[in-house]
């Protein structure tokens, strides 16, 4: 017998109690895991590395209300401007309206420009953009979302307006693989045929995107912008791209303080749950702590047994509800992926991983010494019960 | 008080306790259990410690077997002043010299017979064979070596009471302290079990401290010393 096997039969001790405190740390660290998780892509939503110098320019009103497309040449020749690009939301469906997917009407000739790094642009040949930007009825895809509707090059997408009056019919010229999978779950068609089916469209965009040639000159490039526009009919709200991102995950209200908050409901519900199942363990055993003392064992060496054997349940359940959050993970990429478009980068990442095992740890650091350093230090004789 | 003090001779003493003393204390209240104890045990006796409960025995055991500490007085027991060890070195001597065995057996029951027998000697250094030998031995001296996988819930009372006489033995300890060892065994395990510590006693030498109410027990022992409220009342030499 090793010292290891020692602490594996005392762990197995109480079979269903072992089993019950591994599950409940298991649905715990998951329940942890998979929350900090979905924060974590929320928040990446607006933090895009590749959008440092990328802005939204917007009327000042919301987001439902237009600006004319004349603010267009302004932009383009402010000096920091690299391109721009008008952007508006189309919102339509294909074939059934529960199937969500981003489908906006974009600029055709600056679309690649602006979005190169999102639309992998290298990996594009100029007569597939010449393709796309020929026919007026044209569109590109992203991999995720041609995938999901088994599309390719070629296919015909009618898609069904919620917003707009019309149902356009477009032909995919250009499926599109970006770094991140949230980003390829979205469908762009020439801003032509929107403007074309939509009279009320015409000379009209709900937003510009713009492309600066060096973060630094955002503020301003924003002051500047804002201010020509100040006290005219369409005022313009301008900002990154992150802010304008952000704008989106506000309207679910303050998730990162709810979510905070239920991992720590979670972490201090599986402490009280870890500790109380710890200390009742220990007490069980406070005869045998003592015959251990008795023979030899020093009181280190019995809470460091105690301690490992603690730590040893923690993790267990630790890693099981890690593994649980990764499958999970997998499942809500290719189940809800492609509907909500920051899950598709659902992922635990190494940081939470690290998280989640360094904070079981010191649940059962914590759950574990508290009884097993008073088991210890408990006189022998009284955990013999012996007074003659 | 004036306390008789005991010496039963017959060589150097391997227990020799001076003035020895405790208290507890109950909020303000000291409550003495032990009084001025002087005593000297030679190598390789067998002492049956009797007297009514609260009369201190237990109390005096676990005092010579350094699992507890006097409030006053010195205890030179196996070589060594257990007054001058702190607590790492105490579970340090009664590893090595010192084998313990309890009334109710406490083994550990998850593990087998073997196992528990092994248990003290995962402290001795001991390499994976010497332990398996040395286990082998000790549960051999006690008969049980056809038990080595049994785990204590497959044991009778006499079987487990063995085993854990093997435990208290494996490591060659130069005492055992025995704490009501019968108390829990019906007449013919406990037979069994006194029988055993005779033979440990007699053929291996070794010396024996046992607390005991039982005046059949006692009879087994070479003197029984009996104490009344913490100090010795008389010692008798027992004519086996």
């Amino acid at each position: 017998m090793r010292w290891l096997a020692l602490i594996w039969k005392s762990l197995l001790r109480s079979k269903r109690r072992t089993l019950l405190i591994v599950g409940s740390l298991m649905l715990s660290v998951f329940t942890v895991a998979v929350l900090q998780s979905l924060l974590t892509s929320l928040n990446s939503m607006t933090n895009n590395p590749n959008s440092s110098n990328r802005l939204a320019v917007r009327h000042k009103s919301g987001l439902t209300q237009m600006l004319p497309r004349s603010y267009e040449p302004y932009l383009r020749q402010q000096p920091e401007v690299e391109t721009v690009c008008a952007l508006q939301w189309f919102g339509g469906y294909y074939q059934d309206p529960r199937n969500f997917f981003a489908n906006l009407a974009a600029d055709e000739t600056t679309i690649f420009q602006m979005f190169r790094e999102e639309f992998g642009v290298s990996d594009i040949t100029e007569a597939q953009i010449k393709d796309f930007q020929r026919d007026g009825a044209g569109c590109i895809v992203g991999e995720v979302l041609a995938k999901k509707n088994g599309w390719k090059v070629g296919d015909v997408v009618p898609l069904t307006g919620t917003i707009f009056p019309i149902n356009p019919r477009l032909n995919i010229r250009i499926i599109y693989k970006s770094p991140r999978p949230s980003d390829e779950n979205a469908l762009y068609f020439h801003f032509k045929l929107l403007e074309e089916g939509v009279p009320r469209m015409k000379g009209l965009s709900g937003s510009f995107w713009v492309r600066l040639h060096r973060p630094e000159d955002i503020p301003r490039f924003v002051e500047r912008v804002d201010r020509h526009y100040a006290n005219s009919a369409y005022e313009t709200l301008t900002e990154t791209e992150n802010a304008f991102n952000l704008g989106f995950v506000k309207m679910l209200g303050n998730i990162g303080a709810i979510i905070q908050g239920i991992t720590l409901a979670v972490v201090v519900a599986i402490l009280i749950v870890t500790g109380n199942t710890m200390a009742t363990a220990i007490r069980e055993r406070t005869t045998e702590i003592a015959v251990f003392r008795a023979m030899g064992f020093s009181s280190g060496r019995v809470l460091t047994l105690l301690l490992v054997e603690g730590m040893l349940l923690v993790a267990m359940g630790g890693m099981l509800g890690l593994l649980l959050a990764l499958v999970a993970a997998t499942g809500v990429r290719s189940t809800l992926g492609s509907l909500t478009p920051f899950l598709a980068d659902f992922t635990i990442l190494p940081d939470t991983i690290l998280a989640c095992l360094g904070g079981t740890l010191v649940v059962g650091l914590l759950a574990t010494f508290i009884p097993a350093y008073a088991a210890t230090r408990r006189p022998i004789t009284d955990g013999l019960k012996a007074i003659g | 008080m004036d306390t008789p003090s005991i010496s039963l001779g017959g060589g150097e003493p391997i227990i020799r306790l001076r003035d020895v003393a405790k208290s507890y204390w109950r909020e303000e209240l000291e409550i003495p259990v032990l009084q001025g104890i002087d005593l000297d045990i030679p190598v390789g006796a067998y002492i049956a410690l009797m007297g009514p409960s609260g009369s201190g025995k237990t109390t005096l055991l676990n005092l010579i077997a350094g699992i507890d500490r006097p409030t006053g007085g010195s205890l030179e027991v196996c070589g060594s002043e257990l007054n001058d060890l702190d607590d790492d070195e105490l579970a340090g001597w009664r590893n090595g010299h010192v084998g313990f065995i309890f009334q109710n057996y406490n083994l550990v029951p998850v593990l087998t017979a073997f196992e528990n027998v092994e248990l003290p000697l995962l402290l001795t250094g001991a390499g994976r064979g010497e332990r398996r030998d040395r286990v082998e031995q000790a549960l051999g001296l006690v008969n049980l070596t056809d038990k080595l996988r049994s785990y204590p819930r497959q044991l009778s009372g006499g079987q487990e009471q063995r085993v854990a006489i093997a435990r208290a033995i494996v490591t060659e300890p130069d005492l055992l302290v025995a704490d009501e060892p019968t108390g829990a065994l019906d007449a013919k395990n406990a037979e069994e079990v006194l029988g055993l510590m005779e033979r440990l006693n007699s053929e291996l030498g070794k010396t024996i401290v046992m607390v005991t109410h039982d005046p059949k027990a006692a009879h087994h022992a070479r003197h029984q010393i009996h104490l009344e409220k913490g100090v010795f009342d008389r010692t008798v030499e027992v004519n086996r």
